[in-house]
């Protein structure tokens, strides 16, 4: 929507010309850059907030700052952009016997694989860059590209624990994807579309018209989606590419620097992603709670990022309170219990339907 | 089956449970916090105070300190070191129990015992340091001590001594010039005889 | 289809490994996530301790005996100091005694803690590890109050203490203990009955009795193989015959008998009956005695030798002492509970994957100042 609508807009400046392609390279780059720009902004918050979460719910009061000088200013609001500071600085090593293009072309690959994700969510009623008629589709395709990354870093670092990680990772991440479809498959079954504005407006007319609320099996289809999303973000406890009291650092042992920050980011960006289709499909996207009230497009954008940092703070929440899965569980919780809980709920939302819809 | 689901039920109510532990910790972050903001704030803290009176602390294991104008040179604190960092030389004097204002000497200690020797060296590594305590119980002039604590009047407390380079980390707590001096003095002694 | 058979890969865990516990290097050959071999490299932290004290007197082995085990330093003097007493035939006041016991007890609650918490951390559960330590920190604080350190202490000596108790430490303790038996339940909830926590450590690492009691085993791990054996029970030593304690042993209650759940059940259970020995010290302890009243002027025992076992957090703890009538030891050989722990590492985690033998590891509870001495 956005594109298109910058295109027109800047297309209104020369009114003799039908067509231009320099015109729609620039619509399409500068909501990209804006969207970049949106996404260090929100790591850098997400990390604060991480590092608050942690650190409140184990007894700490986490980075603080009393004054100027060293200190990581007040409330250590200032810890996020020392932390990004310090990885810029840092020298960036590339071990000696490592496959260099895939090394370096790894951290990239994955910010890309969250980044490209970010086009088709829907931050408000307008507020959408690429409006795709296969919105969830896309985005289920492309947060699959992470595994392909993340098996180039885990392989080119030239590392027995990377190996260990990147292994795991391709395991842990294709299998995921199964019960994240299947549950995806509930919204489409409902909503009887693809594109996520259509399944928003869907879910119009308050808190009790959302999908999670429409029978009891979507409400399970939301937690089976929701936590294999975790599983795919790599999140504790599903984080065994990473492990780092296993695999010393899995997959991103080796990286250092910007290398490194890379990962970071793409980790919090893809929390971001899951936590937008969620919301999306199963919370009314940037629909308000009561029908009717806050229903103007800016408060749309403030329901959306709010559902959308809850479910990032459940995802901490997760982080900070469980222990590790072993990776034969993973698959087991993957394969015995998910999937088939996830094939039933398709076939009760369809019998649910029939008998009440 | 039955079990099946029984497991998935055990899974989620115990899930629960940890999280809502976690939950009432972050939101009681007031009551729970147990950090201290170390340069600023410091241990003890009232509120972190487990019950004791700084005048009823036993003891303090902190920076080693000598009262050079006690210290007799009996090199008892030397032989009980368990790991050697105190090193000490001694020098006879010329006669017992008098000052010797060249090298600031003085000849009697508070308790009253007139010094037989001139300490030339008295160094502690600091780095080599174990904290037992040891050397501290066979003085008899109390002049080894740990800072703080009991000894808060003899010397104030000193537990932040970090350095930049090892080497100021061994504390020379002999008199500056003491071992030349009291080298001249005998020199001058014997010549006179 | 036939079955693949790749080439084993060797995988050095360690010497800088996150979850080693110090510095300890497994050589581990891995098929895929199976472990196959392990093969434990120690030495990393080796001091000479045994050859130091022949080179040091009686009293100053003290400071060494606490750096062996250094997350329980009241434990380790205790041991060296009983066996010195019995070697010089010192009875030693009963203030001292009640004193000792309760440093010992509270050095056991501390050590469990940490080692239930960093088990927690292996496992990949943060939260549970610092909620350990910010308790840990209150016996450490109760510690600096008796006798200025926190860690290393050199606090019993041979025929006394250093110090006595200061002023309010009764008090303290008790409100330490008030504090502290609600946040067993915590545990409970957060860490020991989670059923993520129950997965990767029911059934994982089975040590059956028999293998246990052939390697040499003790202290809470072979407890958690369902053996009842307690030297503060089966040889009391001190004043451990006055107290009315349980020994928790494994029953196998999430798995097999003599898992990593069982061990670590113990180690939460025996910090329950910790607490029982505590309150009885605290209200039994004669109000006063001279703790230096009994220390000789000069340690010099009589020819002969001495092998005396204590039990510390890690287990049974052994000091073996020849004297030849000098104020310096002839011999001191110490038996490490650690030691054994960690040898039967091999035998109980092949087969398993590498997280579970990082699991094993964690709750073998093993501390390297220890094993390497």
């Amino acid at each position: 929507m956005t594109v298109d609508n910058l295109y027109n807009w800047l297309m209104g400046f020369f009114p003799g010309i039908t067509e231009s392609p320099i015109l729609l390279i620039i619509a399409i780059l500068v909501p990209c850059l804006a969207l970049f720009l949106f996404i260090a902004l929100y790591a850098l918050v997400a990390i604060y907030g991480e590092l608050k979460v942690s650190s409140f719910m184990q007894d700490r009061v986490g980075p603080m700052g009393q004054g100027v000088g060293l200190h990581a200013g007040k409330w250590g609001l200032l810890q996020p952009v020392a932390d990004a500071l310090k990885l810029l600085t840092k020298e960036d090593l590339i071990p000696e016997k490592a496959d260099k293009t895939l090394f370096i072309m790894a951290p990239f690959m994955i910010f890309i694989g969250a980044f490209i994700a970010f086009v088709a969510i829907p931050f408000g009623e307008t507020l959408i860059i690429a409006d795709l008629n296969i919105g969830i589709f896309y985005l289920l395709a492309v947060g699959s590209l992470a595994v392909i990354a993340l098996i180039l870093a885990g392989w080119s670092s030239n590392n027995k624990w990377s190996l260990y990680g990147g292994m795991r990772s391709a395991a842990q991440i294709i299998s995921y994807e199964i019960p994240a479809g299947v549950s995806i498959v509930i919204v489409i079954m409902l909503t009887g579309t693809l594109n996520m504005q259509d399944i928003i407006k869907y879910q119009d007319g308050g808190l009790f018209n959302w999908l999670i609320f429409a029978n009891p099996f979507t409400f399970i289809a939301f937690f089976i989606y929701f936590i294999s999303g975790i599983a795919e973000t790599n999140r504790t406890p599903f984080d065994i590419p990473e492990a780092e009291s296993e695999i010393v650092g899995g997959f991103h042992t080796e990286y250092s620097g910007m290398r490194f920050a890379f990962f970071f980011l793409s980790e919090y960006a893809n929390m971001f992603v899951v936590s937008g289709i969620a919301s999306t499909g199963f919370l009314g996207g940037w629909q308000s709670p009561i029908s009717g009230y806050f229903n103007t497009p800016s408060w749309g954008v403030f329901w959306m990022l709010s559902k959308i940092m809850f479910l990032v703070f459940v995802m901490m929440w997760f982080r900070w309170t469980f222990p590790r899965l072993r990776v034969d569980q993973l698959m087991n919780v993957c394969w015995k219990v998910f999937l088939p809980i996830g094939l039933l709920n398709i076939f009760g939302v369809g019998i649910w339907t029939l008998i009440f819809g | 089956m039955v079990k099946y689901f029984q497991n998935i039920w055990i899974t989620l109510t115990t899930l629960l449970k940890g999280m809502g532990i976690t939950l009432v910790h972050m939101l009681k972050i007031k009551r729970d916090n147990v950090t201290l903001q170390y340069p600023e704030e410091k241990w003890p803290r009232p509120e972190r105070n487990i019950g004791f009176d700084h005048d009823n602390y036993n003891v303090i294991r902190s920076r080693l300190h000598v009262d050079m104008d006690d210290c007799i040179g009996c090199l008892k604190c030397e032989r009980a070191c368990p790991v050697d960092c105190i090193k000490i030389d001694t020098v006879k004097v010329p006669s017992r129990g008098e000052d010797i204002k060249e090298i600031g000497h003085v000849g009697v200690t508070s308790n009253g015992t007139r010094k037989a020797m001139v300490v030339t060296r008295f160094d502690i590594d600091m780095t080599e340091c174990c904290y037992c305590n040891l050397c501290v119980y066979p003085c008899p002039e109390e002049c080894i001590y740990m800072t703080g604590g009991p000894n808060a009047k003899k010397h104030p407390i000193d537990y932040e001594f970090s350095e930049y380079d090892r080497s100021e980390l061994v504390y020379r707590f002999a008199k500056q010039g003491s071992k030349d001096g009291i080298e001249r003095i005998m020199a001058e002694q014997e010549a006179e005889d | 289809m036939g079955v693949v058979h790749g080439q084993e890969m060797v995988l050095n865990i360690g010497p800088q490994h996150p979850s080693t516990h110090g510095v300890l290097r497994l050589q581990v050959k891995t098929d895929g996530e199976i472990i196959s071999e392990i093969k434990p490299f120690i030495g990393y932290l080796h001091r000479c301790f045994e050859k130091h004290c022949e080179n040091v007197t009686y009293e100053q082995v003290i400071p060494f005996t606490d750096r062996c085990d250094y997350l329980a330093s009241m434990a380790n003097n205790f041991g060296y100091v009983v066996a010195m007493e019995e070697l010089m035939e010192i009875k030693v006041p009963e203030r001292v005694e009640y004193i000792r016991v309760i440093m010992a007890e509270l050095q056991r609650i501390a050590s469990h803690l940490l080692a239930l918490g960093t088990f927690g951390l292996d496992v990949g559960a943060f939260t549970p590890f610092l909620y350990m330590f910010r308790d840990r920190e209150r016996i450490l604080d109760m510690f600096e109050m008796t006798c200025g350190a926190r860690l290393l202490y050199n606090y019993m000596w041979v025929g006394g203490l250093s110090h006595d108790l200061p002023i309010g430490f009764v008090e303290s303790a008790f409100r330490f203990l008030d504090y502290f038996e609600p946040k067993i339940e915590e545990y409970n909830n957060i860490l020991t009955y989670n059923k993520i926590f129950i997965e990767r450590t029911a059934d994982v690492g089975v040590m059956p009795a028999d293998v246990a009691i052939s390697y040499g085993v003790s202290g809470p791990n072979l407890r958690g193989s369902g053996v009842k054996w307690d030297i503060r029970k089966d040889e009391p030593y001190s004043i451990y015959d006055r107290f009315d304690f349980d020994v928790p042993v494994g029953i196998g209650e999430k798995g097999n008998l003599g898992d990593c759940w069982d061990r670590f059940n113990v180690r939460l259970t025996e910090m329950g009956e910790s607490i029982k020995i505590l309150r009885q010290a605290l209200t039994q302890i004669p109000k006063n005695g001279d703790v230096h009243q009994t220390i000789p002027k000069k340690i010099r025992p009589p020819k002969g030798s001495i092998y005396k076992r204590t039990e510390t957090p890690r287990g049974d703890l052994g000091f073996y002492i020849i004297s030849d009538g000098s104020p310096i030891p002839n011999r001191l050989k110490m038996r490490s509970p650690a030691f054994t722990a960690l040898s039967v590492l091999d035998e109980i985690g092949r087969g398993w994957m590498l997280s579970d033998v990082i699991a094993i590891l964690g709750s073998l509870d093993i501390v390297l100042g220890e094993i390497d001495r």
